[in-house]
């Protein structure tokens, strides 16, 4: 069983993201970035299932040569080998780009089953896996919070509004994940060593047969701005009989709303 | 809460640039490392300090480490982190291969050690025991006990300690009164004695303890030449590897201390039926050299557990002024006016700069030290060797004692920068000073560092290795010298190293001509004067690797500013100290030795 991953490399959520004196790009230059976070639930449960059922798994991303250290991670993780389409310096890959590069790389592996987070943290698009599953002609379910492996099917729990759905999807398929389905291990010096001996093999995307057109898009930035700040979060710190008093207190006393 | 208790920018900024930590791949024990694998081991530990440490940090002190009479219990969260370290082979990264290591630079382990501490350094604690008495048996034990012992406590399998301290013998360690008896059959000691403020000297994190401890044989000399090193488990373990009877070690009990709450520190005692069966470690009278070689890198991992709480503190602080919105621009008149963040107010700032250039600093000289012993390590020419070992010993006292000193002040700064709020166990800084101020006790009382650096280590080999550490000031003060913008700073420092040189010398005179007693009286202030020359060097250094990536134009323009005016900033505020100290000792400052006990 085959097992790929479909992951993006993102500015670390943590790190300070400053706008360059263009005023439509961010700067990158002492930029931390990892690998989404929802996507290493979508590692996780591929090395779970490694686990469980023996999957050989395989980390797939596109981008230009730096994503190889976020391959790099999924390998140290557990994950087996890596693929990374390589797009060289040709700039922001489109959703649609990107999903039409990925799509024929998985034609050429031929995997059981597609795993990717619900979203990548960057951009908030939710779109590449949706639209690899669509390229690919196979079944697809988002933001999964429980996946169960039975034969030639699985099924899966599924957030919806409300409520949650639980359907069963014949392989293969593709399912991004949520958070809560797990808890993504962090690579251990053993694995971190041996991450360095697999392999990560390099696609350019130009034998992929994929039109530049397509690849770089029809969108263009006209301006960027960090989100203005606003001092309305406040959180009650202490256990919670005491949190819980001092809301009231707040919410009565200060906010004059109870 | 702050988003992050270090920098890892700093950090990379630190391995890579400053310290060059890529060169030692070319060594073959390095062979296998790469970049990569260095900056993965890096991230990885900073995540683990941030999301595995830091969560119950403050847990740990409501908590605590607990004693009901029979067991010790460590505070819940505890059990977790161990597992995640244990399992992520984070208790001896740098160990070998061969040992069941990954061979990772000192300097990473180092590093890992730094962050784990700024995220909860209670919870660090058990895993820098458990590798010291790794440590020791690997490098001074039989076959037999390492193949007992050493690659279960290496796995976290087993926890580790390090037991000197007796209830009437703690910096006079050539006073204690263990003792060990050899058993009929010669296999074994017994031991007997009491032994206090064991740090991990009992919980309930691991199936078995392994104690490495001093006591003194039968017949053997006075004094610290008369003590030996022993193995002794809580539990037996029999030949097969499996656990065996109750070893005769009793808990009497564990201290409640000021901080470091969740690291339980027991009260122990040995042999109270008899039978507590210690094994040699090394030849007989040994033991405290053994105990040294360990306790060097012990005592810089002292000092990076006090600057770690520090860091912490300075991002708690840094957090805090950004977001406290409090008063107006002295220059303001009106009232109605909206208020500025803290950060805005030039004492603020200045606190918060004189924070950040101890941690930053301090680190740099830690990981500088980590560095050297790594150095040490591959290199094989034995005078290289020689020099860089002398680097490193002379450096020690200055990395436990100003690291540990400076450290505590610093917090004292973020408590301040919190104003009231600070004052607070709501806010974790106040925790955090309570946390910090055993740094300066243990692992050799900081009068004692001080006295190592003037009294052993300034005089050692003629001075050789004072000079080599002015040889390495004065390479950077030269490189320095070189470069406009910063000229001003490195002559500011070179100015200080003749002072401190000329100090050095008028103390050594004196100790020289028998006048004992008045060589070491300020021994602590010479340890401060010291030390500062060292951070003010180590700044000059990131300041000199700053410079030049702007040179080289770099577009990181505020984080290299950030660096070069950071060691603006602790030579503008410590130089004039450490001058004025300098002119104190050579004026021999004589009223600690000439005041009377009867005068007080």
């Amino acid at each position: 069983m085959k097992v790929a991953v479909l992951v993006k490399r993102v500015p670390d959520t943590a790190s300070e993201l400053r706008v360059a004196d263009d005023g439509k790009s961010v700067v990158t230059a002492g930029l931390k970035f990892v690998m989404s976070p929802y996507d290493e639930h979508a590692v996780e449960l591929a090395i779970q299932l490694k686990e469980s059922h023996g999957a050989d798994v395989v980390v797939l991303s596109a981008g230009p040569p730096d994503v190889r250290e976020i391959i790099r991670s999924a390998l140290a993780m557990g994950a087996d080998s890596g693929i990374l389409v390589d797009t060289g310096q040709a700039g922001e890959l489109t959703c649609r780009g990107a999903a039409r590069l990925l799509a024929a790389a998985l034609k050429e592996l031929g995997a059981d089953i597609i795993l990717a987070g619900k979203q990548a943290v960057d951009d908030d698009a939710a779109q590449v896996p949706e639209r690899v599953a669509e390229l690919l002609g196979i079944p697809h379910a988002s933001v999964i919070t429980r996946f169960e492996l039975g034969g030639s099917a699985a099924t899966i729990d599924r957030e919806v509004e409300g409520g949650q759905y639980t359907l069963e999807l014949p392989l293969p398929a593709l399912f991004t994940t949520q958070k809560g389905i797990n808890t993504p291990r962090y690579p251990t010096l053993p694995n971190i060593m041996k991450a360095k001996k697999k392999e990560i093999r390099e696609i350019p995307a130009a034998q992929l047969g994929v039109a530049a057109d397509d690849l770089l898009g029809q969108v263009v930035t006209e301006s960027m701005t960090l989100p203005r700040q606003q001092r309305l979060c406040r959180v009650i710190e202490g256990d919670s009989p005491e949190r819980v008093r001092e809301l009231v207190r707040v919410l009565h006393a200060e906010e004059k709303v109870l | 809460m702050p988003d992050k208790l270090a920098d890892l920018r700093t950090i990379k900024f630190l391995l890579h640039e400053v310290l060059q930590l890529e060169e030692l791949l070319q060594y073959p024990y390095y062979e296998d490392h790469s970049r990569e694998t260095l900056d993965m081991a890096a991230d990885t530990a900073y995540q683990l300090a941030h999301e595995v440490f830091w969560p119950s940090y403050q847990d740990f002190d409501r908590e605590g480490a607990a004693f009901d009479g029979q067991k010790v219990t460590v505070p819940k969260a505890m059990h977790g982190i161990w597992k995640q370290c244990a399992e992520g082979g984070w208790i001896g990264p740098n160990v070998s291969y061969d040992e069941g290591g990954q061979q990772f630079p000192i300097t990473i382990h180092a590093l890992a050690c730094f962050l784990f501490n700024c995220g909860n350094t209670a919870a660090a604690m058990y895993l820098g025991l458990t590798y010291g008495a790794a440590h020791l048996i690997k490098t001074f034990g039989s076959q037999e006990l390492q193949d007992l012992y050493m690659a279960k406590l290496f796995a976290g399998q087993y926890a580790g300690t390090m037991v000197l301290t007796e209830p009437d013998t703690g910096t006079s360690v050539g006073d204690m009164t263990t003792t060990a008896t050899q058993s009929p059959d010669g296999g074994y000691y017994l031991l007997r004695g009491n032994k206090r403020f064991i740090s991990g000297g009992d919980h309930d994190l691991t199936e078995n303890i392994i104690h490495a401890v001093l006591a003194r044989t039968e017949g053997a000399p006075a004094g610290i030449k008369g003590l030996s090193l022993f193995i002794v488990p809580k539990y037996r373990v029999n030949p097969d590897g499996s656990i065996g009877e109750p070893n005769d070690v009793t808990t009497t009990g564990i201290e409640h201390k000021m901080g470091l709450k969740g690291s339980a520190t027991a009260s122990l005692s040995f042999g109270e039926k008899g039978d507590c069966r210690a094994w040699l470690v090394g030849e007989l009278n040994h033991g405290l050299r053994y105990m040294f070689e360990l306790m060097n890198m012990a005592r810089v991992f002292t000092g990076m557990q006090a600057v770690g709480v520090a860091s912490a503190a300075y991002h708690c602080a840094l957090d805090y002024a950004r977001t406290r919105v409090q008063g107006r621009d002295i220059t303001s008149k009106d009232p109605l006016e909206p208020q500025i963040a803290i950060i805005e107010h030039p004492d603020v700032r200045l606190m918060l700069l004189k924070q950040r250039a101890v941690v930053e600093g301090c680190l740099g000289l830690f990981l500088y030290c980590a560095r050297v012993h790594d150095q040490e390590r591959v290199v094989t020419d034995p005078e290289e060797q020689q020099r860089l070992h002398m680097l490193l010993e002379t450096l020690t006292p200055c990395c436990k004692a100003y690291g540990s000193d400076a450290a505590f002040e610093s917090i004292r700064l973020a408590i301040q920068c919190h104003g009231g709020s600070g004052y607070s166990e709501e806010y974790p800084v106040a925790q955090m000073l309570r946390d910090c101020k055993v740094f300066s006790i243990y692992e050799g009382a900081n009068g004692i560092q001080a006295l190592d650096l003037l009294g052993r280590k300034v005089p050692m080999k003629g001075g050789m290795a004072v000079q080599a550490i002015m040889a390495e000031i004065g390479k950077t003060v030269a490189e320095a010298k070189e470069l406009a913008p910063i000229k001003d700073l490195a002559e500011k420092i070179e100015n200080l190293q003749n002072e401190v040189i000329r100090a050095t010398m008028h103390l050594g005179m004196k100790g020289l001509s028998g006048e004992v007693h008045l060589f070491v009286c300020n021994a602590t202030a010479y340890l401060e004067m010291f030390s500062q020359l060292a951070i003010s060097w180590q700044l000059l250094m990131q300041a000199v690797t700053a410079q030049k990536a702007l040179d080289a134009g770099s577009d990181e323009v505020n984080f290299y500013r950030g660096k070069i005016e950071t060691a603006r900033c602790y030579a503008g505020y410590n130089v004039p100290h450490a001058l004025a100290t300098a002119q104190m000792l050579t004026a021999d400052e004589r009223t600690a030795l000439d005041f009377k006990p009867e005068w007080f």
